[in-house]
């Protein structure tokens, strides 16, 4: 075979593209080529199939459990770590956490009756936007942190009052647990600064009176399996206002408040 | 990486799903195939801390672009890996352009690794075909291919690093690469 062809040489052009032996360069000029010809595209498509599996060759190489954390983090995603096989765990996992809830705070759980923060904000010439909101206390009835919902933005506003049960290099993440259901991990929370998280359709769905707000301390970075696995240190019912009641508490008030800008 | 007959499927289905905000399926998608994509990572980055930091991006984009996904254009492992050594091979010109001597060490190690056992117990009829196909070709040659692949080098640091001078680097990749393409289509 020739390879001084004139068919010959831009077609290895590609295979140097996908072979990586490319300069920077080179690697523009290719990719432009792609972006502006079907015929390169799918000459360098074809080198692909004819060279990536020699990716094979390299032995798998489990990446450390806080990327996966990072990288949820970075997207602002609400998924689970790891992702369950077959059906969902149903009555017996929640008992589990339940559990060991009671174990680490069985005088939290006896005095179960948190203040529900709940208010409707009303705005002249505007719809009433629902807010939820929810009064996440540790032991003793301590408050640990304040979470407001602005359901029509998605988003939740966590603030830290005074907690205690976080230690130095430890992570808060809150959870949200609906009824019957198992935790879903919200986002690693801070036992010092206000955080917002971003709220998924699907952790959206789940909110409600009968759902329950708890902080696990984890591993810094938050847990790396995607369920609580460090002491439940606070916990809080999810309160929402029914239309004409006025708002109740003054520091959540005083959060929803707050521009955007404010909250990131 | 991950052809099994029951696996390609799947790994379809999960980033079809990803691409449309499915982030349960984003999830199984990384558990299925982060350990390979990681794998990659490090042997072309020689280093765990950089090897992180592209793969951390790799799927940061993969739940952003993967809506442009299309499965009848090409396999979701070629879509994945061709991601994953896009973002290594930027990575390697960047840090060549900060510190151009920085990845010279390590080559004879590398260079020795070979022709070695593939990872997957069931390795793919693509794959076997290429080995096969690879072990047509003159040892150098076949070298040069393997070192090119799991080093991201460019034809100069290639040259500079095997100690020949670049027009024969050239050759040797293009006279290899030729090759293989005449035996891969037959």
């Amino acid at each position: 075979m020739t390879i001084s062809s004139d068919e010959g040489i831009p077609d290895l052009r590609y295979a140097e593209y996908v072979l990586g032996v490319l300069d920077a360069q080179g690697r523009d000029q290719v990719e432009r080529e792609m972006a502006e010809s079907e015929a390169a595209a799918a000459a360098v498509e074809r080198w692909r199939r004819r060279l990536l599996p020699l990716a094979q060759e390299i032995p798998p190489e489990s990446p450390p459990a806080h990327l996966w954390q990072r990288i949820r983090g970075e997207l602002q995603l609400v998924a689970p770590g790891a992702p369950e096989q077959g059906a969902r765990p149903g009555v017996w996992e929640s008992l589990r956490f339940w559990h060991r809830f009671s174990l680490v705070t069985g005088a939290l759980l006896a005095a179960a009756c948190v203040a529900i923060v709940a208010l409707v904000l009303r705005r002249p010439a505007a719809p009433p936007i629902p807010y939820m909101a929810s009064t996440i206390t540790e032991s003793g009835g301590r408050v640990g942190w304040t979470a407001t919902m602005d359901i029509a933005k998605a988003r939740m506003i966590v603030v830290p009052a005074a907690p205690q049960g976080v230690r130095a290099g430890r992570s808060p993440e809150l959870w949200l647990i609906p009824h019957g259901g198992k935790p879903i991990a919200v986002g690693v929370i801070s036992a010092t600064s206000p955080i917002t998280i971003r709220l998924a359709p699907a952790l959206l769905a789940e909110l409600g009176p009968t759902a329950v707000l708890a902080v696990s301390v984890e591993p810094r970075g938050g847990s790396p399996t995607g369920r609580p696995t460090g002491p439940v240190i606070g916990q809080g019912s999810i309160g929402a206002a029914p239309a004409g009641n006025h708002a109740a508490d003054a520091a959540t008030a005083m959060l929803i408040s707050l521009p955007d800008s404010a909250l990131g | 990486m991950s052809e099994h007959p029951d696996e390609t499927p799947l790994l379809e289905r999960l980033l079809a799903r990803t691409g449309q905000g499915d982030s349960r399926a984003f999830a199984q998608l990384y558990e299925h195939t982060s350990p390979r994509l990681f794998g990659l990572c490090v042997r072309m980055l020689r280093d765990r801390h950089e090897a992180e930091e592209v793969l951390q991006e790799v799927f940061v984009t993969v739940w952003r672009r993967a809506g442009d996904y299309d499965a009848e254009l090409a396999a979701a492992t070629t879509w994945l890996v061709t991601l994953t050594r896009n973002k290594a091979i930027d990575r390697l010109r960047q840090k060549r352009a900060r510190a151009p001597l920085a990845i010279v060490e390590d080559f004879d190690t590398l260079a020795d690794e070979g022709p070695g056992p593939t990872a997957d117990a069931q390795a793919s009829q693509e794959y076997e075909r290429l080995r096969r196909c690879l072990e047509t070709l003159e040892p150098q040659d076949r070298h040069s291919i393997r070192e090119a692949f799991f080093s991201g080098a460019t034809y100069k640091e290639l040259a500079d690093r095997l100690q020949v001078p670049l027009g024969t680097m050239k050759s040797r990749i293009r006279r290899a690469l030729a090759q293989l393409r005449t035996c891969l289509e037959t």
